[in-house]
């Protein structure tokens, strides 16, 4: 089969949906866990507290993913045949991810220090964590919106 | 349904009784009582010992908490305990109180012993890592087969037992040999990083081979307090560490035997407890010699159970029940129906209603309720959360907020299986099941109006929420300028989105946005300036319609769940090859529902609530409330029949 730069360039694109804000969520769910184990060895009743935060900015890795699969899913990389995609069909593809490839990757480590700043809520005031869940939840709106274009993007283009 | 109101009561009783009505209030649990201190009263509280002698009473309480706690704590690892989770909490009769209390003095005898063991414990561990290194010191010159009090000066000979680092050993050696001393070296042992060495040397070399020591850096081993050969020494020290083995094998067994005695040392702690907790309301009261003066909060309908307690118990108290003042800082305690309290503890996370303003608690359930389904969207998911949280439910004897956030999940399982069969999704496509409405991923735009069209709703009830709390307030004017014309204006910019009506929805947004511009300046003075407010304001515009937009995660979250279960579902397809193959798409299965399940759920629960504080109580709410705290029997072990 031949193989097109269109379909490397949409390749390209779902590969940086996924790793970037694999990255971004990698490195926040890692900060927010080196916060969370301070708190925890003074008070490891605070776990499951701290656990809630520390999964806030892991959900950028998983919107990456569902956004990869969206295209492995369009280009029919799933199944048996590959779609002879053009180079602008390929290039379409690889800007609908950029969305959440870059979004996804900023916001994540954004809402890691707003999450680490909870833990420092959970350390003082155990029962006002909701509010610390709150300000790291307003980062992840981004997220959700980048996700939304590029996922709105995918299914609007015309590939077949 | 909404804020309880609340009377504010005075009580007038004598000291003597004191005791009493402060405790019939605790049993009854409806009364919180409230500091006198910024009131305005003619009692001197001062000239007579009031607040002094509680707090003796209260400190010799202290006192005893403390070493209850310390036995339970010191008793704890020693016992099995059943989880109160599951078992609930033991319970202890009032008769068996009673018992206890006159048994008192024992059970503190117990403790003292207990503390005895206690210290005896720790000097045993002192004693054991003395032992211990000194183990690991002499264990290198086990070979050396020299009682250790022989050596040093042995009339013309010295023998000496040293310890040269490795790296210097050549060199030391070299060294020795160099001076032609009358020395013999007998390497005993070899160290990772030492070497330890018996030196036998003539007397007359003495000073030489203490500057190649000093050289060297050689220490000498002297074996202070001890005789007889290593090997001996070695084997006595072993004999003693085993001797504080079964020392403490015997005390741990004494200790164990008095584990049966820990319900009793909680419930008597639990007692004393409640009696602190009873106490502490004391100093928060006024009195003189003979009478003192208590005010108190009382919900409404608990008023005449209160007054009921207090008279069973005296005939000598004054009770007045008054209304609360502009000024004064109510408590808040909510009511709600059942299907609603579970949506309580959304509110409370963020604040407390205060107690002048509307209970949003109603009017945000049906809303979270909607919301936290259409983000999970799939109805096995909504069964298993919905089973999961039922079984917790039936078999955990859940409490307080626990108990809340387990019902809001039960109610939201059933959220999320309603979206589920509208959306057709079964574990994602695992089980092909055809929708009520239609599959997201055919039609995400349909679902995105959907979602915008959900939180315009929230958003007009927001506004009209706002607005009765002005008519409420009395300020009918406020409220149809100013949320009035915005629901005008509003109205007609979602009129234009319908190709059939923008003829009229042009007027409409007209008529609003004019509206708005003559009258949102009014509370200026100036004509211009009026006008500039006025023009200004409309670009609260822009509040709105990222208000609105917000509400798309509505529908991301709810792709987001459907095609990870997809994944999630083909990734397991990919694996069923063979048997082998069979067992691990099983546990791909499980394993990948059960974490998106639980991932998705705390996404649903975390922007459900987000939506509620951000979009829905900013338009109304203010929050700022403090909470209902009624003086009542709260123990920390046991369930106390008083």
């Amino acid at each position: 089969m031949e193989v097109t730069l269109g379909q490397v360039l949409a390749l390209l694109g779902a590969a940086m949906a996924v790793f970037l804000p694999g990255i971004g969520s990698a490195k926040g769910v890692g900060m927010v866990g080196e916060a969370a184990a301070g708190v925890v060895t003074e008070d490891p009743s605070k776990f499951s507290q701290t656990l809630i935060l520390q999964a806030l900015p892991g959900t950028q890795g998983i919107y990456g993913l569902l956004t990869g699969f969206v295209v492995m899913q369009r280009i029919g990389i799933l199944g048996e045949n590959l779609l002879p995609l053009t180079t602008y069909q390929g290039l379409l593809v690889f800007v609908a991810c950029l969305p959440i490839a870059i979004v996804g990757l900023l916001s994540a480590i954004l809402q890691a220090r707003a999450a680490v700043a909870g833990v420092g809520i959970v350390a003082k005031r155990p029962e006002e964590v909701a509010k610390g869940i709150t300000y790291a939840a307003m980062v992840e709106t981004y997220a959700v919106l980048a996700l939304l274009a590029s996922i709105l993007m995918l299914f609007g283009l015309k590939l077949a | 349904m909404a804020i309880v109101k609340m009377k504010k009561m005075y009580l007038f009783g004598l000291n003597e009784e004191r005791d009493k009505i402060v405790g019939v209030l605790q049993k009854l649990g409806a009364a919180e009582i409230a500091d006198l201190k910024e009131e305005d009263i003619d009692i001197d509280i001062t000239e007579h010992k009031f607040p002094e002698q509680v707090g003796n009473e209260l400190s010799k309480l202290e006192l005893k908490l403390s070493r209850l706690k310390y036995a339970i704590d010191f008793l704890k690892p020693y016992g099995k305990e059943l989880n109160p989770l599951i078992y609930g909490r033991p319970k202890t009769s009032r008769e068996k109180l009673q018992d206890l209390l006159n048994r008192e003095r024992e059970v503190f005898d117990l403790i003292d012993s207990l503390s005895g063991l206690d210290q005896k414990l720790s000097r045993l561990k002192t004693e054991e890592s003395r032992i211990r290194n000194q183990v690991e010191l002499i264990k290198p010159w086990e070979r050396l087969d020299i009682p250790v009090e022989e050596l040093g000066e042995t009339g013309s000979v010295e023998a000496r037992a040293v310890v040269v680092s490795k790296k210097n050993f050549k060199a030391f050696r070299d060294k020795m040999a160099e001076k032609e001393l009358a020395v013999e070296i007998i390497p005993v042992e070899e160290g990772r990083e030492e070497g330890f060495l018996l030196i036998v040397y003539h007397v007359s070399a003495k000073s030489d081979i203490q500057e190649v020591f000093k050289e060297f850096s050689v220490d000498t081993e002297r074996f202070e307090g001890f005789t007889g050969t290593p090997a001996k020494i070695l084997a006595e020290l072993q004999e003693r560490l085993k001797a504080i083995e079964t020392e403490r094998q015997r005390i741990k067994a004494e200790i164990s035997t008095l584990v049966n005695r820990l319900l009793d040392i909680k419930a008597l702690y639990d007692y004393w407890f409640v009696e602190r907790q009873k106490k502490e309301n004391f100093m928060k009261m006024a009195g003189t010699e003979k009478v003192f003066l208590m005010k108190a909060w009382v919900p409404e309908p608990s008023v005449g159970a209160v007054k009921e307690a207090i008279t069973s118990v005296t005939s000598a108290a004054h009770i007045i029940f008054t209304e609360p003042s502009e000024e004064d800082d109510i408590p808040v305690v909510l009511s709600n129906p059942r299907l609603v309290q579970p949506f309580e503890i959304i509110t409370e996370l963020y604040s407390l209603p205060n107690p002048r303003e509307i209970d949003p608690n109603v009017f945000m359930a049906p809303f979270y309720f909607v919301f936290f389904g259409m983000m999970v969207s799939d109805a096995a998911y909504g069964l298993v959360l919905s089973l999961l949280s039922g079984l917790a439910l039936w078999k955990l004897k859940l409490k307080g907020m626990g108990k809340k956030l387990v019902e809001l999940l039960f109610l939201g399982g059933i959220s999320t299986f309603i979206w589920g069969m509208i959306f057709g999704s079964w574990f994602g496509d695992l089980i092909k099941v055809k929708p009520l409405w239609l599959n997201p991923l055919d039609n995400p735009l349909a679902v995105l109006f959907l979602s915008f069209g959900l939180g315009l709703i929230q958003i007009y009830t927001g506004i009209i929420l706002s607005a009765y709390k002005n008519i409420r307030n009395g300020k009918i004017v406020d409220a149809l300028l100013d949320q009035g014309l915005w629901l005008v204006l509003l109205t007609g910019l979602v009129m234009m989105a319908f190709p059939n009506l923008t003829r009229i929805a042009k007027y409409v947004t007209i008529a609003g946005a004019g509206g708005l511009v003559l009258t949102q300046g009014r509370s200026q003075k100036n004509i211009l300036k009026k006008f500039i407010s006025g023009l200004l304001s409309l670009y609260n515009v822009t509040g709105y319609l990222s208000d609105v937009l917000s509400y798309s995660r509505l529908l991301a979250l709810g792709l987001a769940t459907g095609v990870i279960a997809t994944v999630i579902n083909t990734m397991a397809r990919m694996l069923g090859v063979n048997i082998f193959g069979y067992i691990a798409m099983l546990l791909v299965l499980i394993g990948g529902h059960l974490f998106n399940v639980a991932a998705n759920a705390l996404g649903a629960y975390v922007h459900s609530s987000r939506l509620q504080y951000i979009e829905f109580f900013g338009k109304f709410y203010e929050g700022g409330g403090k909470p209902f705290q009624p003086l009542r029997i709260e123990t920390k072990y046991v369930d106390l029949e008083v």
